[in-house]
């Protein structure tokens, strides 16, 4: 017999409000549909009103974690719309509040992935030190969430000596807490064995399904626009991407942690060769007709922006993919043969109990919806063989 | 591979099928097609040039016409693929068999600019809410929102 959960779109366990309709067989998820829609604002039509200045403030909404990368995303744009070039100073500024924002993102999805796998002190851990960083967001920029620092030609805020020194204080702290993370992540048995092998997407799926970010590194496949197609002070730094190919949920835990790394040492590096000079240049009000696609590799994977100017002061149009869109494919294929323990892990959603409903010696062959009364032993021999070709978990690998 | 060497290369194989292809800015290129060589071109790109990663489709109200974007991208550069149908009969062949992460951007397609992709393996609306009236296509530059009058249930008349 199968039955059919909906989560959402308004559940306490969700976050925000998305559809979500398992079809599941016992405890085995064998369809997923995701429905979407619940917190479309139509964005891409109100651009189309705004002026160029009035878009960035609009862009910086689009997403409360990461922020400064829709607005980022535009921006570049945009400059290369105008055929502006910032100064190096605002260039390396804009891209070190990226990365400060890569490691707060980061730490947040740590402490979600802690929490859902039920290890709560690994959440609390992560989300003390992500007050580190939120506060040096918050020294540089005077806000905690919508930094507003991009304008249209540079940024509008200025390091000085002292913040510099601050965040070069914070970095070392928080190197060294990721680096104990890194060795519980991968060591920790309970934890390990709780996320190793769920949510499985292979390689061939990451491809074909277009993922994007750390879903797709953690299969195999090293898609970084940072490398691939680095914009403005990126091929200046020194970094690594970040891969894994256990193709899990541990595999997502472990570039997370690996990007981090990485991101603080961008950061060391932008401030060590920060230049001196100016901010910002001034902006034209118009710009002249063209079109130009701009990428950007936000903490959740790829982000691109079409923008096409009319020759006026407002977008022709202004086209925005969100990197979670593009890894909704993916997400239908890792849930559909787990467990439903699983989907909190794999989506931040619930954990309902159904599987109760199926302990008695009456059973009822699926599909079918014919009844049988079979012996203990009989039953036994049945639990052994769907165990031996369960379809779930795969081998986990065990650091230890 | 440089931008110029694979701009010499889409040439030699689209031959006439390609009715644009310009290099704009680094890692950039732009390629039109006709909408009937769509899919032969989507997977020349995807075989040949490693671009199996569709970021996604954009598409554009030009007046008469729509214009539709596929973003497509390898690690060494960034593919824009362009064709054009007429607004009166707006239809395109689905990627999906090709692409298979294409079908969100298609579906969002349909909803917003109310063209029809045929061949698309799931039809439903994607981000319009179930109860919008039909005929109502956000993003043509024809539509334009109006907020209802509201109506205090039992209120003042």
């Amino acid at each position: 017999m199968s039955f059919q959960i909906p989560i959402g779109p308004q559940h306490p366990a969700l976050k925000e409000p998305i559809s979500l309709r398992m079809t599941v067989e016992g405890e085995v998820i064998t369809g997923v549909d995701i429905r979407l829609g619940y917190n479309h604002r139509g964005l891409e039509k109100l651009a189309e009103d705004r002026n160029w200045i009035q878009n960035i403030y609009l862009t910086e909404r689009i997403c409360g974690i990461c922020s400064h990368s829709h607005a980022t995303c535009y921006v570049q744009g945009v400059e290369r719309l105008m055929e502006l070039a910032p100064p190096r100073r605002g260039l390396y500024i804009r891209y070190l509040i990226a990365e400060l924002e890569r490691i707060h993102s980061h730490l947040l999805w740590l402490g979600v992935a802690g929490h859902e796998a039920g290890f709560d002190s690994f959440f609390m851990y992560t989300w003390r030190d992500r007050e580190v960083v939120m506060d040096l967001l918050e020294m540089i920029s005077g806000n905690r969430v919508h930094y507003a620092i991009n304008t249209i030609g540079g940024v509008r805020r200025d390091l000085d000596a002292g913040q510099i020194a601050k965040i070069q204080e914070g970095i070392v702290t928080l190197r060294k807490r990721s680096e104990y993370y890194f060795y519980i992540g991968a060591n920790e048995p309970s934890f390990v064995a709780r996320i190793a092998g769920v949510g499985y997407l292979s390689k061939e799926n990451a491809v074909a399904l277009c993922a994007v970010g750390p879903v797709a590194r953690a299969s195999g496949v090293a898609r970084d626009v940072r490398k691939d197609d680095p914009w403005a002070v990126y091929d200046e730094v020194d970094f690594e991407v970040a891969t894994a190919d256990s193709c899990d949920v541990l595999g997502r835990v472990v570039v997370r942690v690996k990007e981090l790394l990485e991101s603080y040492k961008i950061c060391e590096q932008l401030l060590k060769s920060l230049p001196a000079g100016d901010i910002a240049v001034k902006a034209p009000r118009k710009a002249k007709p063209g079109e130009v696609v701009s990428r950007y590799e936000a903490p959740r994977g790829e982000n691109i922006h079409y923008i096409k100017a009319n020759g006026t002061d407002k977008p022709e149009r202004l086209k925005v993919r969100a990197p979670t869109l593009a890894n909704y494919p993916a997400t239908v294929e890792m849930l559909r043969k787990g467990f439903i323990a699983d989907i909190p892990l794999i989506f931040a959603a619930i954990d309902p109990c159904i599987c109760c409903a199926e302990r008695t010696v009456t059973l009822i062959a699926a599909g079918s919806g014919e009844e049988s009364v079979v012996r203990m032993s009989d039953l036994r021999r049945r639990a052994i063989a769907r165990h031996q070709n369960a379809p779930v978990k795969r081998n986990a690998v065990w650091p230890l | 591979m440089p931008d110029i060497e694979i701009v010499e290369n889409l040439k030699r194989d689209l031959g006439e099928k390609a009715l644009e292809l310009s290099n704009p800015g680094v890692r950039r290129i732009f390629l039109g097609v006709a909408p009937r060589d769509l899919l032969p071109a989507v997977t020349l790109l995807r075989d040949k040039y490693d671009c199996a990663y569709l970021a996604t489709i954009s598409g554009l109200d030009k007046g008469d016409s729509f214009e539709l974007l596929y973003h497509f991208a390898s690690p060494a550069v960034n593919i824009n693929l362009r064709t054009e149908i007429p607004k009166s009969a707006p239809s395109i062949a689905s990627i999906c068999a090709v692409i298979p992460g294409a079908v969100l951007y298609e579906r969002e397609l349909q909803d917003m600019f109310g063209i029809l992709v045929e061949g698309l393996p799931d039809p439903r609306p994607l981000v319009l809410p179930d109860d919008w009236p039909a005929g109502n296509y956000p993003l043509r530059k024809d539509w334009k929102f109006e907020r209802p009058q509201e109506v205090i249930p039992g209120g003042k008349s």
